[in-house]
């Protein structure tokens, strides 16, 4: 076997990206160019993924397609699995990308400001969103879930202009993002208790991992990861939401692709945590209410695209609940599934060109809403009676009707839960509840083909005239409906004709084990020939469904409770955010140092409580060594003592220079030059800078303060404990080096010539006290210069002076133009 | 603020460029003797300080005719030029180098912490100049 080259694979990943920065390079008038450009790169995903699974075939999943070392500090590289699971939402995102791309083209027609924005960032998004599904290592898949999200938020804002657009950009990437955070955390809890770092590690020791809190906490925290971007209940609102962004995005992001990477880390999950006991309850009650709730929403529904969109959210529904299903049956302790695969493909042929002919009516009808088609098939134009077409033949495959690969997938479904109901009776409630959602697709499916067709139980009529967004087809035109249909007739070739798809889905279908599927999807007939529980469930939905669908029931626009929670959530943010702001800054600098200090003086005596050794006094201390240090030292403490007691800020200044200038004093008492003579010039800068700002200040008021004795207790405290940690850091012995035991011993030992305590490096200098600021400390000082940069930075620019100045003359300017007639 | 003081006025004229010679000897000599780039810096600010308040904003600008942040931001990048320059010889962050010159009779120990002293050195400058002057300018209007 032909070693398998993960530089391949990383090509395959990096290309849509690189293909699309490269659009960027060319001129706005080759357009073409551009759009072949950008096709180049799914296309070339697809090849190079496809011509990976020929040379190597489909990988197990405990085996990684080697690594490519990138941070081995952190133990993090650049590894891929193409496995079932990985290499068909490959092949699924790379195939949508050669499709959309060009339909983008038409959808945005010449509009070149646009396509030239599009296609870069739709190359970011593709490649995020293969990384995803072939990352190897855990946190690589984070990685790349955070790429999709934020090109997601890009997308979805795409109208700079549209205030909402961006409100609700936002609110995707706050509640992905959320998730994204809980992923992260899942993962580095579950990392750092197992030791497990990759999917193919996670696979191969399935069955071995223990089930105890922190795994389960770790499952949850990843659950909550992938539900937030898979739109579970209750945090779905953000998908309807993202149909703000261009119909290709919605199409291609929003309901084929990046709302299934939840769904895949399901799939990734279910070998190890499938059997956790926490598994089934968790995904099936999640899953459930979401499927039912967006298939009911989906069907009350005027606007399509908003339609189509929960609809989506009823099927990632069905999706969590199917693998939540599959901790039912497990082989050897590890979680199983039937065919899952082939209900994602399913899902995605169908809504993809349901949403790319919502794209397509919009330029051809002018409008997104249901009552603006009634009578589509009767209106004339090759161009919409094709997009009428391919509209029902997708709105059939939604209602899974027979004929279609979604009418074996909901099949499927119904035989999963038929299977769990025998093992869990519980789990029946869960059938009727999907019952109940296949019966809404059937319904929206009868309205929508009773619409177009024109009849009377169709909703509105188009008497109303349609909004004018409606554009004159170009000769691109043709492929706002050519994708959907080739997407479409894949759905009906599937179902039509099961051995094609058998054979391209038995090889990556990995976890086949339903013996009423094991010899793969049966023909469209072969359910009726042996009639079971599925088919009666099947029945069941169709008729009740055609029934809705001609009924008056459910027409009004239902009301989301749980498009509430977002904007109640954004708004105790921004009041939280508030009311702590004001509750910490008061804008009074005493505050501020009150908390400072005492948050400092807690950590200090946190510390001591943790080390009682540091309450002994050190060694080796002689106080009585210089008698003129305490005479200066003295002076010190009175000056300090004196300075609150003085009112007169010109005084004060002075009372703390003499206290400084004692300390300098000191400085030379005890044999230190170069801190005395920084000590003296430091005093007369502050000085000067103290007279300066003193004229600058306002008068001084006399606002109720802190009270005096809290203060007091304060500042004696903080005094003290700083001053007896530096006596204590001075006389710090380190015992594992004799010949310095102290940091003063050590930097005089070191600072000319190294031993091997500093790998054999000095300072090369003699002046102990500069090779600690330029060497043994150079971090700490390059940081001080940093501060003493920003500072003067806010002194020039907060300094209202110069700015003052300026307006006024500005001011002066306007009015003298003003007074001239 | 302009302290217009006959007396002050010559004392700094003739203080001045032994300040700033004091300043340079103390930089150079700092890795062994007391000195340093730190000190110098302060030293040297002292002067510019004295001479602004003696002469005033205008001859202030003859002395040092660039924006103290000029001082600032070469400053700091010298600094992290050099504290950055050993990562680029996968050496740590502001690992030090040395070079000994022999220049006619006499050697000449360089630290390439030196450099770094004078970045610091300009920053210290910078900064204490910048601060006073501009807080001099607010006086003076």
């Amino acid at each position: 076997m032909v070693t398998a080259s993960p530089y391949l694979v990383l090509v395959a990943v990096g290309a849509p990206a690189l293909a699309g920065l490269a659009t960027m390079l060319l001129p706005d008038a080759r357009k073409l160019t551009r759009l072949s450009l950008a096709t180049a790169g799914p296309v070339a995903s697809v090849v190079l993924v496809a011509i990976h699974l020929g040379r190597n075939g489909v990988s197990p999943a405990d085996t990684p397609t080697g690594t490519i070392p990138w941070v081995p500090s952190l133990n993090l590289d650049i590894s891929f699995l193409v496995d079932g699971l990985g290499s068909f939402f490959a092949l699924l995102i790379a195939g949508m990308g050669v499709i959309v791309v060009p339909y983008a083209r038409a959808y945005f027609g010449h509009d070149a400001a646009s396509l030239a924005r599009f296609f870069p960032t739709l190359g970011f998004f593709t490649s995020a969103m293969l990384g995803v599904v072939l990352a190897d290592h855990l946190l690589l898949t984070v990685l790349f879930w955070e790429m999709t999200s934020v090109s997601s938020f890009l997308l979805i804002g795409w109208d700079r202009d549209d205030a909402d657009a961006g409100k609700r950009a936002m609110q995707a990437f706050f509640t992905t993002g959320l998730g994204g955070l809980a992923l992260l955390g899942g993962i580095l809890l579950f990392g750092g208790h197992t030791g497990i770092w990759r999917w193919s590690r996670l696979m191969a020791e399935a069955a071995t991992i223990s089930h105890d809190g922190t795994v389960v906490a770790a499952f949850v925290l990843m659950f909550v990861g992938a539900a937030t971007k898979s739109a579970q209940w209750p945090l779905h609102d953000w998908l309807p939401g993202a149909m703000k962004a261009p119909t290709p995005v919605s199409a291609y992001l929003h309901s084929a692709t990046m709302v299934k990477a939840g769904v895949f880390l399901l799939g990734r999950m279910l070998p190890a945590f499938g059997a956790l006991a926490l598994w089934l309850p968790l995904l099936v009650s999640i899953g459930a209410v979401t499927m039912l709730l967006g298939a009911v929403l989906a069907l009350s529904q005027d606007n399509l695209k908003r339609m189509f969109a929960y609809t989506t959210v009823s099927h990632l529904g069905l999706l969590v609940a199917m693998y939540g299903l599959g901790g039912a049956s497990t082989a050897e302790g590890v979680g199983t599934i039937h065919w899952d695969l082939t209900q994602i493909a399913s899902h995605a042929l169908y809504k993809a060109p349901l949403f790319l002919v919502v794209g397509a009516l919009a330029h051809l009808v002018g409008s997104t809403r249901v009552a603006q088609l009634h009578g589509l098939w009767n209106r004339p134009g090759a161009g919409t009676k094709a997009a009428a077409a391919v509209l029902l033949l997708s709105g059939y495959a939604l209602a899974g009707g027979p004929g279609t690969v979604s009418f074996i997938a909901k099949e499927l479904f119904f035989a999963a839960t038929d299977h769990a109901t025998a093992a869990h009776p519980l789990l029946a409630v869960v059938g009727v509840m999907a019952i109940a959602a296949a019966a809404c697709n059937v319904a929206i499916f009868v309205r929508l083909a009773a619409t177009v067709f024109g009849l009377r139980s169709g909703a509105g009529d188009a008497s109303e005239t349609p909004d004018a967004t409606h554009r004159e087809p170009d000769s691109w035109s043709f492929m706002l409906w050519a994708p959907a249909a080739a997407l479409i007739a894949l759905q009906y070739l599937g179902g039509l004709v099961p051995t094609l798809w058998n054979r391209t889905f038995s090889g990556i279908e990995a976890n086949v084990h339903d013996e009423a599927f094991a010899d793969g999807l049966p023909w469209a007939w072969e359910p009726f020939l042996h009639p079971g529980m599925p088919l009666l469930m099947s029945m069941v939905a169709i008729g009740a469904g055609t029934a809705l669908g001609f009924s008056r029931w459910m027409r009004g626009d239902l009301v989301d409770v749980h498009a509430r929670i977002w904007p109640a959530t954004y708004r105790g943010i921004l009041r939280g955010g508030h009311r702590l702001f004001h509750s910490l800054q008061t804008g009074h600098l005493r505050h501020y140092l009150a908390v400072v200090f005492s948050v400092l003086t807690l950590c200090i005596g946190w510390a001591a409580w943790a080390d009682p050794a540091m309450l002994r006094p050190p060694a080796g201390m002689d106080p009585f060594e210089y008698p003129a240090g305490l005479l200066l030292g003295a002076v010190v403490c009175a000056a300090a003592i004196a300075l609150p007691m003085v009112t007169e800020r010109v005084v004060r200044v002075l009372v703390l220079g003499a206290s400084g200038f004692a300390v300098v004093g000191l400085y030379l008492v005890y044999q230190a030059p170069d801190l005395a003579l920084t000590q003296l010039m430091f005093e007369i800068i502050s000085v000067i800078l103290f007279l300066l700002v003193l004229r600058l200040l306002p008068r001084p008021d006399h606002r109720p303060r802190i009270r005096v004795l809290p203060r007091l207790a304060l500042a004696s405290v903080v005094g003290i404990s700083i001053g007896w940690m530096t006596l204590l850091a001075g006389h710090a012995v380190d015992n594992r080096a004799e010949d310095a035991p102290t940091l003063g011993k050590f930097f005089e030992a070191h600072s000319l010539e190294g031993s091997e305590m500093t790998d054999g490096r000095g300072g090369e200098g003699r002046n102990v006290v500069n090779v600690i600021l330029v060497d043994f400390r150079g971090f700490d000082t390059l940081g001080e210069i940093t501060v003493l940069a920003t500072a003067v930075l806010g002194v020039w620019s907060m300094l209202p002076g110069r700015r003052r100045h300026r307006e006024e003359e500005d001011l002066a300017v306007d009015t003298g133009q003003g007074a001239q007639p | 603020m302009r302290m217009s003081s006959l007396i002050l006025q010559t004392a700094v004229r003739f203080i001045l460029p032994l300040t700033f010679l004091y300043a340079a000897y103390a930089a150079l000599k700092g890795h062994n003797g007391p000195g340093g780039g730190f000190i110098a810096g302060l030293i040297a600010s002292v002067g510019f300080c004295t001479y602004r308040m003696s002469y005033g904003d205008r001859a202030f600008h003859r002395l040092l005719p660039v924006h103290p942040r000029w001082l600032v931001f070469v400053g700091l990048g010298l600094a992290g030029a050099v504290a950055s320059l050993p990562l680029l010889f996968g050496q740590p962050l502001l690992r030090s180098a040395s070079t000994t010159l022999h220049l006619g009779g006499s050697e000449v120990h360089l630290v390439s912490s030196m450099a770094f002293d004078l970045g610091l050195l300009l920053v210290v400058v910078g900064v204490a100049v910048g601060m006073i002057s501009r807080l001099g300018e607010e006086l003076d209007r």
